[in-house]
């Protein structure tokens, strides 16, 4: 039996999710029995909390008065609460080629939809504007943030097919300008990408002052390698082939895969970005966690 | 070491494919698709262009397949010594002669000649030497027994006459591969004088002639044989007037190629010629003679059919023995004043059915003589009531004699054990089965002759028979059940007394207190009964030479025909005297023996102690069909397959020794079958160890150095 991170939480498996063609119908089951498991959890409730206590001004709401404290210390106080305010949530979703790689039954680019909605509904549900942005070589679709673009953004997702190769520094340079307004930026990619100029792409949504959150998406194929028989490997993207010893590369490719992993982990640390490495065969609650810390960081306006 | 197809050896070149299917082998075509190669691409790639063989011992096993398989077929075998493996040429010889004397051979000179044959070999012998004379048939006797005597052979073999044997040449070429290996002597030679027909060698029977050790076959066939044998008759019977008449029709069978025109073919019935009728059968064909009837008024008359005669004048004669069908006796005792139809079933089933016919006859208990068992051969109690003592005492010893007594008991039946001793166990009171439809049979000994034809579920079922009401009975610890009802009581127990049979069925054959005469089993349970109370068997017109007779066969006749009466009074200790048809006498039964083998054609007439002035029981014994059919092998052809070795034939005093060949030596020490096994072995350990190494490296046996 797998163990997930809060008890009571039903995550299902990214294989089963597969099967619920409704992009909208699965992001409401994932979130909302991720919400119910996080029912109870100390940091997080409702999305109107009490902060503190003011004196009453007219034109203040009357029922937000406190009478308790009325009728201990004679004066007119207001119940102050914390409350979201509407935010940006943009999704950057790669829909390059290698995207479409699957091992396990799930594709990146499913598992990436599936994040993406999940994402964008639980933001919805907290009345944020939400967008999205496809990208390969270049920008497919741009669905600008938008309160009412929730079901347009789950159209994006579902039409989404991977077509061309992906040139994600290039995207990522072209859309920084596009991110005015302080935005939850969650770009979900596989990151094929050296780290270093990666994190020069990223650097100026921080600047911007955005929240960035890095969701690497990989196939359990990529970290682990699991081929035996040597054969020749084709390049998804490119085209190019390789004849391949699996027995021999093996070991040396998945050395690099967690040099490569490990190279973005500290280096978006460095860059105060969030950075979730995600593989398909994972549920969705460790995204969904990653994503929620970050947005309480960001949104806690009085 | 030579090869016996040395071409084959241009096999070998073989061997370079592997290392040539290795160094141009290529990667494999299956394309694996993956997301980026962008970590693959900086990894250093092993070139294939600077290949090496990594794999030696996978090279090594699939060169050695290679070898080893052309190998064995360029079929290799070891030189041998001439000196060891050529026939000794000098010193004292171990001399075997294989004479025939089968029926076969004694078509015109054949045998003459053989003996002749045998004689000039028999002139070879030196002081030295060691001969031995057997004559074979279908078995082997050895009549003179390493002995240099030339005249003490010479006189066997002019004493050695043909007999009615079949023929068969395993045994003795067994016999001689036996004593030419115990013999110490240098030179080991067997001489085969026969005929060299065709139907005496089966062809897998090969024989293992000791190293050095020759076969020579001497044929005394002659070329274009013709023959006329009768090989069977047919009887055809019907009554009249009482009498029984039988046609007889005999079958011939012309083995030659010219055809037989108006032959007169006779039919002799006790040494008197009854009928005579022209035959022509064309060549190499069969053809049939029909007589005019006789009549069989007693048992065991002799009959002969002749056709002229020919070079083999035994097959052209056939003699049988002619009885007439006596119908099976039966004497149904019933009550006294019973109902006329309480014995209607039985004799009805009885009255039906010709193989064999029944004769019935029922009287009351009251009228039982020691007549009334004269001829019979079963007798039926049906619910009688007590007898006498004395029809007792008669009925103990017609059982006794061999006789059958089936007792249908009911609720007159009274005896207990000392009143009637002839009862299989003690009669209890009458069981009612009224409730619940009666009751059925639950067990039936399928393995007794009278259930044997119900074993199959098809030929009936005995559960739909309702017993309504039988007489308990407990059968003795030495009785046999038959049968048993679905509550356990015995339904048919069987004892035997002396030679005869005894069984007892629990419930009456009158359908008063069941409804088994109405159900369609009961004819056939009926007649199986009787069939095997009377001992009855189909009897046998002819024997073959070479088969068996049994005392059994006799007295089961004597049973038969009911003429076993109170001469014999106890058959099973019975004695008698078998007289062969060239006068030989041997005593049979107690004391003596149980069975003769009949090796003689002609008849042999069987005289039980007892029998008085009766005819005695003839058996008719004929050659085997086999030995009519004359073609021959060809002498070499014969050897070498029993032998497996080539061998001239020898007709006429050429008395050379065949050399062994190449072939023959290969062929002896069949290398090529162990590097066979060994190849194949070593394709599959190759074929093994590259799957694995196929699945772990895919490049079989090449490997880079990386660049």
């Amino acid at each position: 039996m797998e163990t997930h991170l809060i008890p009571g939480a039903r995550f299902v498996d990214p294989k089963v999710l597969a099967r619920i063609k409704d992009l909208e119908l699965l992001a409401r089951y994932v979130v909302d029995g991720f919400i119910n498991g996080l029912h109870r959890a100390p940091y997080f409730g409702a999305s109107i909390d009490f902060a503190e206590h003011r004196g009453y001004v007219p034109g203040d709401d009357i029922r937000r008065v406190d009478w308790r404290l009325y009728a201990r210390t004679d004066k007119y106080y207001v119940k102050q609460y914390e409350a979201d305010t509407n935010a940006n949530f943009v999704a950057l979703v790669d829909v390059s080629k290698s995207m479409a790689f699957a091992s396990q039954g799930v594709s990146k680019l499913q598992y990436a939809s599936f994040l993406a909605a999940c994402l964008a509904y639980l933001s919805h549900r907290q009345r944020d504007r939400v967008g999205i942005v496809t990208f390969d070589e270049d920008v497919v679709t741009h669905v600008p943030a938008s309160a009412k673009h929730f079901n347009v953004l789950l159209h994006t997702l579902d039409r989404s097919v991977p077509q061309r190769p992906g040139r994600l520094l290039t995207v990522l340079d072209k859309l920084a300008e596009h991110f005015k307004r302080r935005s939850i930026v969650a770009l979900i990619s596989d990151l094929y990408e050296n780290p270093t100029d990666l994190l020069e792409s990223l650097k100026p949504y921080r600047f911007l002052g955005n929240d960035l959150i890095v969701f690497h998406i990989l196939d359990p194929a990529e970290i682990e390698f699991p081929y035996t028989e040597a054969s020749r490997f084709q390049d998804l993207e490119s085209g190019e082939e390789l004849p391949i010893v699996p027995e021999v590369f093996a070991d040396q490719y998945r050395q690099m895969m967690k040099e490569h992993i490990e190279a973005l982990t500290t280096k978006c640390s460095d860059s105060r970005i969030d950075y979730v490495q995600l593989t398909t065969s994972k549920p969705l609650d460790e995204a969904l966690f990653s994503y929620l810390g970050n947005r309480e960081r960001l949104m806690r306006i009085r | 070491m030579a090869f016996l197809a040395p071409l084959f050896l241009v096999g070998l070149a073989a061997i370079a494919v592997p290392i040539i299917v290795h160094l141009i082998q290529r990667e494999r075509k299956t394309v694996v698709e993956f997301p980026s190669l962008m970590f693959l691409r900086q990894i250093p790639y092993q070139s294939v262009e600077r290949r090496r063989i990594h794999n030696w011992p996978l090279l090594l096993l699939r060169a050695a397949a290679m070898a080893l398989l052309v190998a064995a077929f360029s079929r290799p075998f070891f030189k041998v010594d001439p000196l060891q493996a050529a026939p000794a040429t000098s010193g004292a010889r171990e001399v075997l002669i294989l004479l025939d004397r089968s029926a076969s051979m004694g078509y015109g000179d054949h045998f003459a000649k053989a003996k002749s044959e045998a004689k000039k070999i028999v002139e070879t012998i030196r002081g030295d030497d060691k001969a031995t004379l057997i004559l074979f048939g279908t078995g082997a006797e050895e009549v003179v027994r390493g002995s240099a005597d030339r005249g003490r052979l010479s006189a066997a073999i002019d004493a050695a006459k043909v007999s009615s044997d079949g023929t068969r040449y395993a045994p003795v070429l067994r016999l001689a591969q036996s004593k030419l290996s115990q013999s110490t002597l240098p030179r080991k030679e067997a001489y085969l004088i026969t005929d060299f027909q065709k139907s005496g060698w089966e062809r897998q029977e090969e024989i293992h002639l000791p190293q050095g050790a020759t076969l020579t076959p001497v044929s005394v066939a002659s070329p274009g044989v013709s023959d006329l044998s009768v090989t069977s008759v047919a009887f055809q019977r019907t009554s009249f007037s009482g009498e029984e008449r039988v046609t007889i029709t005999a079958g011939l069978t012309n083995r030659s190629p010219t055809a037989v025109t108006s032959l007169p073919v006779k039919l002799e019935i006790d040494g008197r010629v009854v009928d005579t009728r022209p035959v022509t059968i064309e060549p190499n064909a069969s053809g049939s003679v029909t007589f005019a009837q006789v009549t069989a008024a007693v048992p065991g008359m002799r009959g002969t059919v002749r056709a002229g005669t020919d070079n083999l004048a035994r097959n052209n004669e056939f003699h049988f023995a002619l009885s007439p069908s006596r119908p099976v006796s039966v004497l149904i005792i019933q009550a006294d004043g019973a109902a006329p139809e309480s014995s209607y079933f039985i004799t009805t089933v009885l009255s039906i059915g010709a193989s064999p016919p029944f004769k019935t006859e029922v009287v009351p208990a009251s009228r039982v003589t020691a007549a009334s068992f004269e001829r019979r051969s079963v007798v039926v109690l049906n619910d009688a009531t007590a007898l006498s003592t004395q029809t007792t005492d008669l009925l103990k010893r017609f059982v006794e004699q061999g006789g059958g007594l089936f007792i249908s008991l009911k609720d007159r039946t009274p005896w207990t054990g000392p009143e009637m001793p002839l009862m299989p166990g003690t009669p209890g009171a009458p069981v009612d089965r009224l409730g619940g439809g009666g009751g059925t049979l639950g067990y039936l000994d399928y393995s007794h002759p009278i259930f044997d034809e119900f074993k199959d579920p098809r030929n009936g079922n005995f559960s739909g028979v309702r017993f309504f009401r039988y007489r308990a009975l407990t059968p003795a610890a030495t009785d046999r059940v038959l049968a048993r009802f679905d509550d356990g009581g015995a339904a048919m127990v069987e004892r035997a007394l002396g030679s005869g049979r005894i069984i007892a069925f629990t419930s009456p054959v009158d359908a008063s207190w069941n409804s088994f005469p109405r159900a369609h089993l009961f004819l056939p349970l009926v007649h199986e009964t009787m069939r095997y109370l009377a001992q009855y068997e189909e009897p046998e017109a002819w024997y073959t030479v070479g088969r068996m007779l049994d005392i059994s066969v006799p007295i089961a006749a004597m049973v038969r025909e009911g003429t076993a009466g109170d001469a014999q009074p106890t058959v099973r200790k019975a004695t008698g005297v078998v007289m062969a048809p060239g006068g030989e006498q041997v005593a049979l039964g107690d004391g003596g023996r149980n069975s003769v083998e009949l090796l003689e054609q002609g008849f042999y007439s069987v005289r039980l102690q007892g029998m008085g002035e009766r005819r005695p029981f003839q058996v008719a014994v004929n050659l085997d069909p086999a030995e009519s059919d004359l073609s021959a092998l060809p002498p070499a052809e014969f050897v070498n397959t029993a032998t497996g070795r080539v061998a001239a034939p020898i007709v006429g005093g050429d008395l050379e020794h065949p050399e062994l060949t190449p072939a023959d030596i290969e062929k002896k020490q069949s290398l090529w079958w162990f590097l066979f096994v060994a190849g194949a072995a070593a394709l599959l350990a190759e074929a093994i160890l590259a799957n694995r190494l196929s699945k772990r490296f895919g490049f079989g046996l090449l490997q880079t150095s990386k660049t």
